[in-house]
């Protein structure tokens, strides 16, 4: 039993990341119809960046979400720029086929250079904060304040998608792009705002995963094909189910981790995406 | 046109039939074999993602499939016909399986979720290692086979392009056209979509598997990232893409020319090979989705070139 709920804690913060993520691919996917196949990746990167100005400048995890936010929003702006906008207005099979094309050879260069780049790939940041114990229950404090982090986080998206102007015009391109075209939305600037925000986030929460995980130049794939189970799962541009989906998929892979064995963890992204297609090719709830 | 494209096919099969002849060179023999191996994945890639459009970013599974099965069986003593057999037999059935959940998926969707499936795969080939030796690999029992190797991979190669040549033809390519334009309209006019698709689907699987099992036989030695890598599982893409997708030269000469590049950079430089390829991949994207053998800008590179003259 004990062992039981340590897992479902564990599981629920592990969603909460990917949660993130999903949040940033499914707004992008959203607003500019681009599979960003690159999106993992950016979460790696985050988690180095994370790593190094703990290692440098002593700067602690929750600290460097100050750098990593803004430095990933621009680094989104400027990949929106330089490589996403001029395949737009494509027709659209060749559209779907040169996005595909440029996000999975940003995620190659990505991997591949930070791999290249470092002489010991593998960055842990060795954090620690005293547990709190409720009778037999550790609860890990880090844990717990990063959980509570990634709640306020998502509050604040929410908050921003449903109140301000910005956040109500990128939910309205993502309804109906011509019927946002015509109320006057200016499209560029959703679509550099969205894919600035939507790196933004998935570079976030490599700041939470560092701290719990060490990443490695590798782990971008596997993360972006878990966010599109888990945006199937919940239906594209549609926040709540995301989140929903990220906890039943962090949970299943803890629980799966500690039953079957950990090197299965990631078949279940995959059954789950393929039980739900067979069931509802458009998503559980999209 | 048509009848000098023939012309040129068949002097280039003769001239790579002859080639062993030729030279002594067995790296020479070696390098057109990996060429030979590449484009046949190249051309059957295309039956889904350049013909049918629909982006199949799992290809390489029904490679990989293709070799594990060659290789379990030849290991476990069946003849090799049997064993060539069973690698695209197995490959048709696994396409016959993901058929129905995956061409329920259009676009992106259908991308991605072909591309976890190769993931899945190599996940499957290293954990089940009492089967396929995992990550510490599955060898067979060696030989020296690089000419055989070398001839049966050129067959195959010409019997895919000749099929690719007859599906551009047949009402078959055309329905497989009219799928990819507008799969509504398509079906309204009598074209049993899923039927086509299926057909696509396994055909392209057949040979993959063949092209599988071969690859085994001439490596000897395979482990689950030599069949269901990143970069096996991409190159056909980007090879038919970077030579002009829903063609027949397109993905011939895509593989050649990737293949070249490949082997310059492997002697230049040891680092470095995925961002290569990578930036390649957005290079493509950004400026040549229609490919090299893409008519309309060689015609519009042309006659811009005769105003220049002019």
């Amino acid at each position: 039993m004990q062992t039981f709920i340590q897992l479902l804690i564990g599981g629920v913060l592990q969603g909460g990341i990917y949660a993130l993520g999903a949040f940033g691919l499914s707004i992008i996917f959203g607003v500019l119809r681009v599979l960003n196949v690159a999106h993992g990746d950016y979460l790696m990167l985050g988690g180095m960046l994370t790593y190094w100005l703990y290692t440098a400048w002593g700067l602690p995890p929750w600290a460097s979400l100050v750098v990593v936010f803004p430095v990933f929003f621009l680094g989104g702006l400027v990949v929106e720029r330089g490589l996403i906008r001029p395949i737009t207005g494509k027709g659209h099979h060749e559209f779907l086929v040169a996005s595909i094309l440029v996000t999975l050879g940003i995620s190659l260069a990505i991997e591949d250079v930070t791999a290249f780049g470092l002489t010991q790939p593998v960055k842990g940041i060795d954090y620690f904060l005293p547990p709190i114990r409720m009778g037999a229950i550790v609860v890990s404090s880090l844990r717990l304040i990063l959980l509570a982090l990634i709640v306020a986080l998502t509050a604040a998206i929410h908050l921003f998608l449903q109140r301000s102007f910005t956040g109500k015009a990128l939910r309205a391109v993502m309804e109906d792009r011509e019927g946002a075209m015509l109320a006057g939305i200016d499209i560029g600037t959703a679509s550099a705002v969205a894919f600035g925000l939507g790196t933004a986030l998935t570079a976030t929460a490599g700041v939470f995963f560092v701290t719990l995980i060490p990443v490695d130049p590798h782990i971008g794939i596997p993360l972006t094909l878990r966010y599109l189970a888990i945006i199937v799962l919940g239906g594209v541009g549609h926040l709540p189910g995301a989140l929903a989906g990220s906890v039943v998929l962090g949970l299943s892979e803890s629980l799966v981790a500690f039953y079957v064995g950990a090197e299965w963890s990631l078949t279940v992204a995959f059954v789950i995406l393929i039980a739900i297609l067979l069931a509802r090719p458009r998503g559980l709830l999209g | 046109m048509a009848v000098v494209l023939v012309g040129v096919g068949l002097v280039a099969f003769a001239g790579f039939a002859a080639l062993p002849a030729l030279t002594t060179s067995t790296y020479l023999i070696a390098f057109f074999l990996s060429v030979f191996i590449a484009a046949i994945l190249a051309q059957s890639y295309d039956w889904v993602g350049g013909h049918l459009g629909y982006l199949n970013l799992g290809h390489a599974s029904f490679f990989g499939i293709g070799a594990y099965t060659f290789g379990i069986l030849l290991k476990g003593g069946q003849p090799l016909l049997v064993a060539f057999g069973a690698g695209a037999v197995l490959a048709v059935a696994f396409a016959l399986l993901i058929s129905y959940p995956f061409f329920r998926l259009r676009g992106a969707y259908f991308a991605l979720a072909t591309f976890g499936l190769v993931t899945l795969l190599e996940l499957l080939a290293s954990n089940l290692s009492e089967l396929t030796g995992g990550s510490g690999g599955l060898t067979i029992p060696t030989g020296y086979r690089l000419y055989r190797a070398y001839y049966a991979a050129l067959g195959l190669l010409a019997l895919v392009v000749g099929a690719t040549a007859g599906l551009a033809r047949s009402r078959l390519g055309l329905a497989l056209v009219s799928i990819r334009e507008d799969e509504e309209v398509a079906g309204a006019f009598g074209v049993n979509a899923y039927g086509v698709k299926c057909l696509a689907l396994v055909a392209s699987a057949a040979v993959a598997g063949l092209a599988g099992g071969l690859y085994c036989w001439y490596l000897t030695y395979i482990i689950p990232s030599t069949v269901f890598g990143l970069d096996v599982a991409i190159g056909p893409i980007v090879m038919a893409m970077l030579g002009g997708s829903g063609t027949i030269a397109g993905p011939l000469l895509g593989a050649l020319v990737l293949d070249v590049i490949r082997e310059v950079l492997r002697f230049k430089t040891q680092y470095l090979a995925l961002t290569i390829y990578g930036v390649i991949l957005v290079l493509v994207g950004l400026f040549l989705p229609g490919g090299l053998a893409n008519p309309r800008r060689w015609r519009r590179l042309t006659r811009l070139a005769g105003r220049r003259l002019a």
